[in-house]
């Protein structure tokens, strides 16, 4: 699931299959059985048993991700996803890792543009410990300097491994800042060098108390617990933790739709050219994110994809063709890259990539096509809720990210009614001319003196 | 493709101080007590048992029942993997792995993707040391269709030529890919310098020549000398009744036949000596690398060795989150984001590689710090309260990795390429918890002495060289454009004039 730093919610082409009649195989997937509650003080708890293994997992997600950095600290949400397993008021540096790793468990924590989120997993007679030492650190915070320090270093490192060691770490970087004019989505979830340094103590206070407070958080849990006692622990651990009563602040920055085709060429230390295309897109819970997300599979899951099969596969012009429905919670974007093969023109790519896009505008998909893609989604999400924790992710995302989690059952329902049609209209609607922005990434050794200059980077 | 935007974690892959200055954070209020709530009492675990029969053919069927999800996985494996290439040739059974799914008799690759594609799955082949692959995972109620599928990519795949040039193309782009990343040059110079010209020193997907060399003869030799059925084992886990097993196995795989000709002698392998050689710090030069990959590379063990489960403990204080690696350089230090280790048991001697990349301006310093915890570990045995837990990470990572059907079969598969006994898996948690910590320091003492042990640093040497340098007397550096993967030399030969 982790790979090169970057986490991604669902895995790339599910290897386990369903069968070829989409009903068929959504009356195989398992429905998630679950408890909703909230406390006094705005916590929500989302829960469901399952006691085939003596492991539970517990999951808090608070809604605060990248785009709620403060003003020039880039990168912050992460550093400060980091420092929260640094001292509390009752734990030292690292005793999160006591309580899990050093038991058989482990835990990790992923911050994105919309989210951050905190996970263990542990033998089920710890469950009562990790809610403590969750509300422990809900609670508050108590850091000193060296350790905030050190701490940063680390993330100044994992700037380093994913952005600045590989090849096209700079690349998808890249893809993200040029895509956005006024929405802090322009600013990646890694952020800067500069902005990290610049960060400090003070801005670790300010930010635990603006948004780490229960009424923004969604505590889930899943896996080997009795539901009485689980209930009680988060009463007696949770519950006398106090709702502040000032507001929430929320990103209210809207993005402009785009007014026609813009194009960066920006030059990096890849040996293959990249080329890259975005659209802006509807937030995640609109309803025409089922076709968007219909549309990426047709184009990109597994070697009879269009873009594999075209791009890779008949005409050889790309080592890696890839679509992605990148989707967030208040703008997405539709993503399309190719990677090039030794000696081909990244304007071949972009003309076959446009093309690709155009054939799916033109004509609807084969039924065989659309059933296809649709089993490979659901197939991808039964593999996800093979283990807890990925109940758990899927829970979560529902509840926080689409605003219900009701939807980790019914948005299942939502992808088996899109139909060729759904598909051929959100390509027409989204996919346009005027929406693109092209991003060309060229091996620096190519670069030409004079013309083409990239505009001025972080870099 | 992917659903959520792009995320950073906490760590990759596995998953106190004194204060100064304390910057008292105002909590907004208490939980109600200081000191976490103790533990319940555990409960226990038990695995499946796997079930095996060999058929006539000589192939090893093993079936291992588990019916939670309605999913099954198959696992075909060929007994040799890159070990097999000739000298020459490296990548070819790789090559010879992946062109399976490129075309059959009865399928171009077009029609192979489609047929198991359509039925929600994907056909996935390759090697890797000791071992080739094919795998898939379907529905239960679609395990027929998928493992005629799989008979057909292993028994009888055409190798076009078409195919073996597209995908010759394919290996060269992701070579180049990997040439441009210090932790995969890191990865290719480190097997060169611990197994020189034996056969796990290569490069499992080829080097640039050998790529261009590897013909569609080779590789038809290859499939035909060694993807045989008493050379093959099929793993099928999850829902699927052993009797069920073993009949859809009989139906696609009964009547592979077997050569009459004798499975081809594989000589093993490891230079004997590399265990005594003093150890080289080998640097590659590639100055616009934004981090330096810092290595500790040496001679492991076998996976039958007496010593495995010592091994692995052993590597368990060193390696993981809260390992010695990770605590000194990325906990205490902030000099990466992450440090680990692996203990690569194989068939024949494994390698042991320790790594960990940092900024280009403090590679000899990590490179210190590997090298000082492999030998404080070989000094002192480790106080029980440091290694109980590490065995607890042991223990917690083997059960969830048996928690999935693809978990459980490669588990299995792997313990059946080795000739060991797969109720293992019931027994790794005693196995584990049996090693005690003179365990650990004698294991150290005796497999993983540090002056036999090999630093390979990848990164811009102007950085970090006088210092290191200063530190070792012998460090040898190769630009990385006179870098040469085809022997243990590393080093392109000069032109004569």
């Amino acid at each position: 699931m982790i790979r090169n730093c970057f986490v991604r919610l669902a895995l790339i082409t599910g290897w386990f299959l369903l069968v070829q009649v989409g009903l068929a195989a959504q009356s195989r997937m398992p429905q998630l059985k679950y408890t909703d509650r909230s406390l006094p003080n705005g916590l929500r708890i989302l829960s469901a048993p399952d006691r085939s293994s003596p492991t539970v997992a517990i999951q808090v997600w608070y809604h605060v991700g990248s785009k709620d950095d403060p003003q020039d600290r880039s990168g912050f949400a992460h550093l400060f996803e980091h420092i929260m397993f640094k001292s509390t008021k009752n734990m030292k540096s690292e005793m999160m890792d006591r309580l899990t790793e050093d038991v058989g468990g482990f835990n990790n924590a992923f911050t994105a543009d919309d989210v951050t989120v905190y996970y263990e997993v542990v033998p089920s007679n710890y469950l009562e410990t990790l809610i403590w030492a969750e509300a422990d650190r809900l609670s508050g915070l108590n850091v000193d300097d060296s350790n905030f320090k050190s701490e940063r270093d680390v993330v100044k490192e994992e700037y380093r491994q994913s952005i600045l060691a590989p090849p096209y770490g700079r690349f998808e970087y890249l893809l993200q800042q040029k895509s956005f004019l006024v929405h802090p989505y322009k600013r990646p979830t890694i952020g800067s060098i500069e902005d990290l340094d610049a960060a400090s103590l003070k801005d670790v206070q300010d930010f635990h108390n603006t948004y780490y407070r229960p009424d923004n958080a969604t505590l889930v849990v899943v896996g080997d617990f009795d539901p009485k006692e689980l209930d009680a622990w988060v009463d007696k651990y949770f519950g006398p933790i106090t709702r502040p009563d000032k507001p929430l602040p929320r990103v209210q920055v809207k993005e402009p739709a785009r007014k026609g085709e813009s194009r960066v060429t920006e030059y990096g230390r890849n040996d293959l050219p990249a080329v890259g295309l975005t659209y802006l897109a509807p937030r995640q819970a609109d309803p025409d994110s089922d076709a968007l997300r219909v549309a990426d599979a047709i184009l990109s899951a597994g070697e009879s994809s269009r873009l594999y099969h075209t791009l890779v596969y008949e005409q050889q012009l790309a080592a890696e063709a890839d679509a992605n429905a990148e989707v967030r919670e208040d703008v997405s974007l539709f993503v399309l890259t190719a990677v090039l093969s030794q000696g081909k023109k990244p304007e071949d790519a972009e003309r076959s990539l446009l093309a690709e896009i155009k054939k799916m505008q033109d004509s609807p998909v084969s039924a065989a096509e659309l059933e296809k893609a649709k089993n490979q989604i659901i197939t991808e999400q039964l593999q996800l809720r093979e283990t807890s924790n990925g109940k758990a992710l899927a829970l979560g995302e529902a509840a926080v990210l689409l605003g219900d989690p009701a939807r980790v059952n019914t948005d299942l329902a939502r992808l088996q009614a899109v139909t060729a049609a759904d598909v051929q209209r959100v390509m027409k609607k989204y996919l346009t001319d005027s929406n693109r922005l092209v991003l060309y990434y060229l091996p620096e050794a190519s670069r030409k003196t004079g013309n083409n200059r990239p505009e001025e980077t972080a870099f | 493709m992917n659903r959520m935007s792009i995320v950073f974690t906490r760590v990759t892959v596995f998953i106190g101080l004194v204060a100064l200055l304390a910057f008292p954070f105002a909590a907004r209020s208490q939980t109600p007590q200081a000191t976490p709530p103790p533990p319940a009492s555990p409960r226990s675990v038990e695995f499946p048992r796997p079930v095996e029969q060999t058929l006539a053919n000589g192939l090893r069927v093993i079936v291992i029942e588990r019916s939670d999800t309605p999913l099954v996985s198959a696992q075909l494996l060929i007994k040799n993997g890159g070990e097999i290439d000739p000298p020459e040739l490296p990548g070819l059974a790789d090559m010879t792995a992946n062109l399976l799914t490129k075309g059959t008799q009865s399928r171009d690759a077009t029609q192979i993707a489609e047929a198991i594609e359509a039925l929600g799955g994907a056909l996935e082949s390759g090697a890797r040391w000791d071992a080739s692959n094919v795998t898939v995972g379907v529905m239960s109620a679609k395990l027929g269709p998928a493992l005629e599928i799989l008979a057909d990519v292993v028994r009888r795949p055409t190798f076009s030529k078409e195919e073996v040039e597209r995908l010759r193309q394919q290996y060269l782009d992701n070579l180049t890919l990997a040439l441009g990343e210090p932790g995969s040059i890191a990865r290719f110079v480190a097997a060169r310098v611990v197994f020189g010209d034996t056969p796990y020193g290569h490069p499992i997907a080829g080097t640039t020549e050998s790529l261009a060399r590897i013909s569609r003869d080779d590789i038809a030799k290859m499939h035909s000398r060694f993807y045989r059925p008493d050379n093959a084992i099929l793993v099928i886990g999850g829902d699927i009744s052993a009797k069920d097993g073993f009949t859809l196995a009989t139906r696609y795989f009964g009547d592979w036949q077997k050569p009459s000709v004798a499975m081809p002698a594989v000589s093993a392998a490891v230079d004997a000596a590399a265990a005594t050689k003093p150890g080289r710090v080998v640097v590659i030069d590639k100055p616009d690398a934004g981090q330096a990959a810092v290595f500790l590379a040496r001679i492991g063990i076998s996976r039958k060795d007496a010593d495995y489960f010592r091994g692995i403990v052993a590597n368990s204080v060193l390696s993981g989150y809260s390992g010695r690696l990770n605590q000194e350089i990325r906990i205490k230090r902030g000099l990466s984001y992450g440090a680990a280790s692996t203990l690569d048991a194989r068939r024949d001697i494994g390698p042991f590689v320790a790594s960990a990349q940092t900024k280009n301006e403090s590679g000899a310093q990590v490179a210190d710090l590997l090298l000082s915890e492999i030998n404080r570990l070989a000094s002192a045995p480790p106080a029980d309260p440091e290694l109980t837990p590490r065995k607890a990470v042991l223990i917690g990572n083997f059960s969830r990795s048996l928690e999935t059907g693809g978990g459980l079969v490669t588990q299995v598969a792997s313990l059946a390429l080795y000739g060991l006994s797969l109720d293992e898996i019931n027994h790794y948690i005693n196995n584990v918890q049996a090693i005690g910590a003179a365990d650990v320091q004698k294991f150290a003492g005796k497999h993983l002495d540090a002056k036999t042990s090999n630093i390979i640093v990848v990164g811009n040497a102007k950085v970090f060289l006088p210092e290191l340098e200063r530190r070792y007397p012998n460090v040898e550096v190769i630009k990385v454009s006179d870098m040469d993967l085809n022997s243990a030399l590393l080093r392109k030969k000069q032109p004569t004039k």
